[in-house]
């Protein structure tokens, strides 16, 4: 009998099985349950459908303000009060409101809320990112939360395991938003990688930073991958201490593990990659849409908003000045990361460079507030959606690139290749 | 023990997605199988655009290619629709991961089983046993093996959804032996 993956060795940990097979169904025991400020109130009002008002364990049901706050509207306003209310009601012991608040995903990784060889859920698509401390993370409904905030558990079909084996040297200002991109263009977002678990293994994996594979594994969603996941390492080992809730321990997949499919990439062939307007996976080489013109920039979201990224947009934009005919804005992805940001010198950098800084939260990236897209704007955005409409007007352009890319693009006002730099 | 089942399928590898099975004009309308089922699939195919058009043709089973019901809607009608339509199992390729959590939280399973379209035409009659997971085309002879269905897919078809399943489980002490 052949061995599992790590996928199917934490479905078959937390079902209380000795092994799974992809397609099966199981219940999971699930390590934390996240809910957030859009769809928070109502997957509390859920939870009291069931008959429910005690949540299955205070410290494991996580509340995060993220894709309204500060409020943009009077309506939004009162369903945040509201919302509010909830938590308090239900005593719930880590709410990250305004104040305390970053996107969901990056304050679940980022306050150890997440650990290795677990299944954490969240009512938001990018819980996949808390693959990168190698654990299951997954987006729900509001029903499939609220009965996980009330038993604990939540059922799973476990996937078909796929491997990316990524080997090679990163080039300089190429980062694990390139390598995303680039995946996407290879397998598009309706290819076969729907319902997969994807797992990232290699020497050029074992090379990037908690940021970096924090990227890659949130992406992997758009991908319509069921998870994305990293086997935990001395990198996550580092990471966790002093962070992580409760223990953990090392989990990584079986050498004879079954694989649906395996895929080699080799880093040092991919350079810069753009995604151009409306389709995610229309995806080429900086090369191809280098003197695009755009006017605003955007760097944040749970996909580019960390520490590194802004070291990145800070490196590059040091002792000169975003061009004139750009818009550069920039929303750190937790007060975390803002306050490191802060510590470390970038945002005054920044904003003696131009860019303009605003408090953390998930800001336009959906199109709710904050640097929202207007008619005929050209965006050049660091986050991870670019359908018409995404980030506001029907009639704005959207297209993705890493952190390296917005930074040299806003010097230049025009697209542009960092590696490039004078 | 639940029982085989048998009819009629429906058949075809075009993609199917969400918003064909369920067009715009319906996505806000209420979740009530009889209603979301006047008009399901009509943005598949023009001989379902009309009311009740995909139910009448009596169909059990729908067998489909990659990404049935992908597109990345979550609308719950998808599912209450079929289901309203008469629809049992669907077999396909892949499923779109939002809908195959709709479909399971009401009951109706969605199966994998790869290859299967290729064997199947629409009008052919199939037998399937979610016990076991055997697909029979009654019509051709050709058999397919996936996995079985979970029983408790059949239960929360039974308490009328996820939400009433988990209700009656707490009511009578046994949601801590869901695995
Ligand atoms: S930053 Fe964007 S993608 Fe991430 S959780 Fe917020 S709205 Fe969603």
């Amino acid at each position: 009998m052949s061995g599992m993956t790590i996928t199917e060795k934490i479905m078959a940990l937390r079902s209380g099985r000795d092994r799974v097979r992809p397609g099966e169904l199981v219940w999971a025991n699930v390590h934390t349950v996240m809910t957030m400020d859009y769809l928070g109130k109502q997957t509390f009002a859920a939870l009291h459908e069931l008959g429910v008002h005690e949540v299955f364990d205070r410290d494991r049901v996580i509340c995060v303000s993220d894709h309204l706050v500060p409020p943009p509207t009077p309506q939004f306003a009162t369903m945040l009060n509201e919302w509010r209310e909830l938590v308090k009601q239900h005593s719930i012991t880590y709410f990250y409101d305004l104040g305390k608040q970053g996107i969901a995903h990056q304050i679940m990784v980022e306050q150890g809320h997440v650990v290795p060889g677990t299944v954490s859920i969240g009512t938001d698509s990018h819980a996949n990112t808390y693959g990168a401390v190698g654990a299951v993370g997954n987006a729900v409904s509001v029903s499939d939360a609220a009965v996980a905030m009330a038993i604990g558990k939540c059922w799973f079909r476990v996937p078909e395991s796929v491997k990316f084996y990524v080997t090679g040297t990163w080039q300089p200002y190429v980062m694990a938003k390139d390598l995303s991109l680039h995946i996407m263009g290879m397998m598009h977002w309706n290819g076969h990688l729907i319902y997969k678990a994807l797992e990232f293994e290699g020497p050029a994996i074992t090379a990037l930073d908690m940021a970096g594979r924090m990227t890659l594994c949130n992406m992997t969603v758009d991908l319509g991958a069921k998870n994305g996941i990293i086997a935990p390492d001395h990198v996550t080992q580092a990471y966790l201490h002093g962070r992580a809730k409760t223990d953990w321990s090392m989990i990584a997949s079986d050498s004879d593990a079954e694989y649906e499919a395996v895929y080699e990439i080799d880093v040092t062939n991919i350079g810069p990659m753009v995604a151009r307007p409306d389709k995610l996976d229309d995806v080429v080489p900086i090369e191809h849409v280098k003197g695009t013109k755009f006017n605003k920039a955007f760097v944040g979201t749970c996909t580019n908003g960390r520490l590194e990224d802004i070291a990145v947009l800070a490196h590059i934009l040091q002792g000169k000045h975003v061009h004139p005919d750009v818009n550069v804005l920039l929303v750190p992805a937790s007060q975390q990361v803002y306050l490191d940001a802060l510590k470390a010198g970038y945002i005054t950098t920044l904003v003696e460079a131009g860019v303009a800084v605003d408090t953390p939260s998930c800001a336009a990236c959906a199109g709710i507030h904050t640097g929202v897209a207007g008619d005929g704007d050209v965006i050049l955005s660091a986050g991870n959606r670019n359908m018409k409409g995404r980030m506001g007007s029907k009639n704005a352009q959207i297209y993705l690139s890493s952190p390296a890319v917005v930074a040299a693009s806003a010097l230049k006002g025009v697209i542009a290749d960092p590696r490039e730099l004078s | 023990m639940i029982q085989p089942l048998r009819g009629i399928a429906w058949a075809s590898e075009k993609y199917v997605y969400a918003f064909d099975i369920i067009v715009q004009r319906f996505w806000t309308s209420p979740i009530d199988p009889v209603e979301n089922a006047k008009w399901v699939m009509a943005g598949v195919d023009e001989e379902f655009n009309k009311e009740n058009g995909f139910r009448d043709k009596g169909y059990t089973f729908i067998v489909a290619g990659h990404n049935f019901a992908g597109g990345g809607k979550s609308i719950e009608h998808v599912v209450t629709g079929l289901m309203g339509a008469g629809i049992k199992a669907v077999f396909a390729d892949s499923f779109s991961r939002l809908q195959f959590r709709n479909a399971t939280n009401y009951g109706l399973p969605f199966i994998t089983c790869k290859g299967l379209v290729q064997h199947v035409k629409t009008g052919d009659e199939l037998e399937f046993d979610p016990s076991t997971g055997l697909i029979k085309n009654i019509t051709t002879g050709f058999e397919a093996q996936a996995l079985p269905v979970a029983p408790f897919v059949a239960e929360i078809a039974a308490a009328g959804g996820l939400m009433q399943f988990i209700k009656n489980k707490i009511a009578d002490g046994t949601v801590h032996e869901l695995r």
